[in-house]
């Protein structure tokens, strides 16, 4: 028999997705041709759109499922057990908002991992260093041995660390639903809406999340996601810079010591240029002081000169000399230099 | 007990019926808009070292400050954020307040400046700047406005050249980075700043940028965007948010020496209040800063708290310090409407009672 209002709500999601659809190919599409712009890129499979998209899609999916399945409660049905259906399956926008950005930032490191694992087990050493640890290696390739064991062991160890911050992760969106259980029991309040209740529990998720992301638990875990990562990324860089060697190409330590020389050098060229100007100063101040010096000597010599004179004009009637222009300006010698 | 969740089911599928029609309405305005431009208020360029720019604002009027202002920014996003559009820009309202203003443009770092210290920063690239600017108005000392770990910079810039700076304005500048509810620093606190460097060289701007939207996971990543669906039949409100998006992910990288000195002495050792802070060779006393200080915070800020800025006050040997708490976040602090008619009025006022 049938149901007129699951049909229309089938009808619905269909369409819904082929706006959706529509939509993102209409975004895609490039505005005017260009004879000389370059081919557009294939619209399936466009990773960047997609990752831009990630996050809308995420709420537009968990809308069109809250709709469909939830967001009509029968009288009487418990409304925190349709919480968790409508948050809790794999549409939930927390999946999506988080792990978008999370696999954003690690994506090229999985998919690094992934080969790097695949040409360590073709080897034969990445299982053996992950369940054994490193074992002794000897001949002609013993360096490289050990070093893709090291690498093994390394990646496997940053799988560990990922997974305990994942669980963090995990933990900060089951307290969300727990949190946001609690806001909806506050005597008086009603939701009306899906963006209502997404809000809502946006705001949950993130007071959760913000709590672990505080704890030492989380500090400890992030801090040993990170140092798990690099040195992987280290072993990476070795032996890339190794192959590079072979092939008689520049490597990035290389590169990277030079730039070091030559702001070394900028430093302490700009120290010297500093410090010879600073011996200048020194050279005028002590200048200055000995001209200062001679002035005095030569003002006391006059004076001594022209006492006799002095003590002979006292004898004779009092007169003012009218100030000429070489003794007012002799008169302020510090202030013409 | 009666169920709080009051969704109707017609209204929640008229709900993504509409959702879709912004969508699809939104669409034409989306494509057809080009890159959205900053304020680009007139400007001249005064000095330029390595990728270094200073610019010295002109503005329409004379301006009637004496002394001048050097805006020192943070080496993380853009200056931009100074200058964001038109209606919203610091530097144009300082301007018309009648502050002669000055910006270092610290520009995009590459591998030729992986070895860059923060003594190159701050006693090299920034005391240039300030000598250039002290130059050009023929004065001892000038005013400087440190932004963010600019404010950090300028903070250590005051401590050491204490000769060439007249009045000192920090915005949201972490000091104590101890303090409990600092995210950033709690998760850096255990990492390995020597491996991550050594391994990174140049810490890429992609990666910052993911660091900060997993502050707010949620919010930032997913709730904003669908908000964004609200305004996409609103070409200028829309213009507006590209905008913001293009000065949170159009972001430099960080230099590798200077991001590993800064991360260990401050954020993991919190030198700057302990006093033990070296730059240079030369310990930072912050104490010795006896210039008058304003220091503006954002109360909602979440990159830098309120408490991270508050700091300042025990640690500054100025008796003349000003503490100014607006009502905002990291970034409103600059843009918003409220910061318009508020901020630099206040850094104005308080600069010309000084000048």
């Amino acid at each position: 028999m049938a149901d007129p209002a699951n049909d229309f709500i089938r009808d619905y999601q269909a369409l819904a997705q082929q706006s959706w659809e529509a939509w993102t190919r209409q975004f895609q599409q490039q505005p005017a041709a260009n004879p000389f712009a370059p081919p557009p890129a294939p619209a399936a499979g466009n990773d960047m759109l997609e990752r831009t998209l990630a996050g809308l899609k995420g709420y537009f999916d968990w809308m069109q499922a809250a709709a469909a399945g939830n967001a009509a409660p029968s009288p009487g049905a418990d409304w925190r057990q349709q919480l968790q259906q409508l948050f809790g399956g794999t549409s939930q926008p927390f999946v999506q908002a988080f792990g978008g950005i999370d696999s954003a930032g690690a994506e090229s490191f999985a998919r690094q991992w992934q080969s790097w694992m695949q040409a360590a087990r073709h080897g034969g050493f990445a299982d053996l260093a992950a369940t054994q640890g490193p074992t002794p290696a000897f001949g002609l390739s013993r360096e490289q041995q050990m070093e893709q064991q090291a690498l093994a062991a390394a990646l496997m160890a940053s799988v560990q660390a990922t997974a305990r911050y994942q669980e963090l992760i995990q933990r900060a969106n089951t307290q969300g639903m727990q949190r946001l259980q609690g806001k909806l029991a506050e005597p008086g309040r009603q939701v009306d809406s899906l963006k209502g209740l997404y809000d809502l529990w946006v705001d949950a998720a993130e007071e959760a999340y913000a709590e672990i992301a505080l704890s030492d638990e989380f500090r400890d875990a992030y801090g040993e996601m990170v140092d798990a990562q690099m040195r992987v990324r280290q072993l990476q860089q070795r032996q890339t810079e190794q192959v590079c060697q072979q092939l008689g190409m520049p490597t990035r330590s290389e590169v990277s010591s030079l730039g070091e020389r030559l702001q070394a050098l900028r430093r302490e060229f700009r120290a010297s240029r500093a410090g010879a100007s600073v011996d200048h100063a020194d050279e005028i101040v002590a200048l200055r002081r000995e001209v200062a010096t001679l002035k005095r000597q030569l003002a006391s010599a006059s004076a001594v000169a022209s006492a006799p004179k002095k003590a002979a004009s006292e004898k004779a009637p009092k007169k003012v000399p009218r100030p000429t222009a070489a003794s007012r300006s002799s008169a302020s010698p510090r202030k013409r230099k | 007990m009666q169920t709080p969740l009051r969704i109707d089911p017609a209204k929640a599928i008229a709900d993504i019926a509409a959702f879709q029609r912004k969508l699809a309405a939104g669409m034409g305005h989306l494509r057809d808009l080009r890159e959205p431009e900053y304020a680009n208020t007139p400007r001249e360029l005064v000095y330029s070292e390595d990728k270094l720019k200073v610019w010295h604002f002109t503005g329409h009027g004379k301006a009637t400050a004496k002394t001048p202002l050097l805006i020192v920014y943070a080496l993380v996003n853009t200056v931009w954020m100074t200058d964001l559009q038109a209606d919203r820009s610091m530097v144009r309202n300082l301007l018309e307040q009648g502050e002669d203003v000055y910006l270092i443009d610290w520009g995009y770092p590459d591998g030729a400046d992986r070895w860059l210290t923060l003594d190159d920063y701050i006693n090299g690239y920034l005391d240039r700047c300030v000598d250039v600017v002290r130059e050009r108005h023929g004065l001892d000392a000038i005013n400087l406005l440190g932004i963010c770990q600019g404010g950090a910079f300028s903070l250590c810039y005051t401590a050491l050249h204490p000769d060439k700076v007249k009045n000192l304005v920090t915005m949201v500048t972490p000091v104590d980075f101890h303090t409990p509810d600092n995210m950033l620093s709690h998760w850096c606190r255990r990492m390995d700043v020597d491996l991550f460097v050594d391994t990174m060289g140049n810490i890429p701007a992609g990666l910052m940028n993911y660091v900060y939207l997993t502050l707010k996971p949620l919010r930032l990543n997913q709730q904003k965007y669908i908000g964004m669906v609200d305004i996409l039949d609103n070409p200028t409100e829309l213009e507006n948010f590209l905008r913001m998006e293009r000065w949170i992910f159009d972001s430099p990288d960080q230099a590798g020496e200077a991001f590993r000195q800064f991360i260990k002495d401050f954020y993991q050792g919190n030198k700057l209040v302990k006093g033990t802070l070296e730059i240079g060779g030369r310990t930072v006393d912050l104490g010795l800063i006896t210039q008058p200080v304003l220091n503006i915070f954002a109360e909602q800020d979440h990159l830098v708290p309120p408490d991270a800025s508050r700091a300042l006050g025990k640690h500054v040997g100025t008796t003349d310090y000003t503490q100014l708490a607006f009502k905002g976040g990291h970034i409103g602090i600059y843009v918003s409407s409220r910061a318009q008619r508020e901020v630099p009025p206040a850094i104005h006022q308080w600069l010309r009672q000084r000048d």
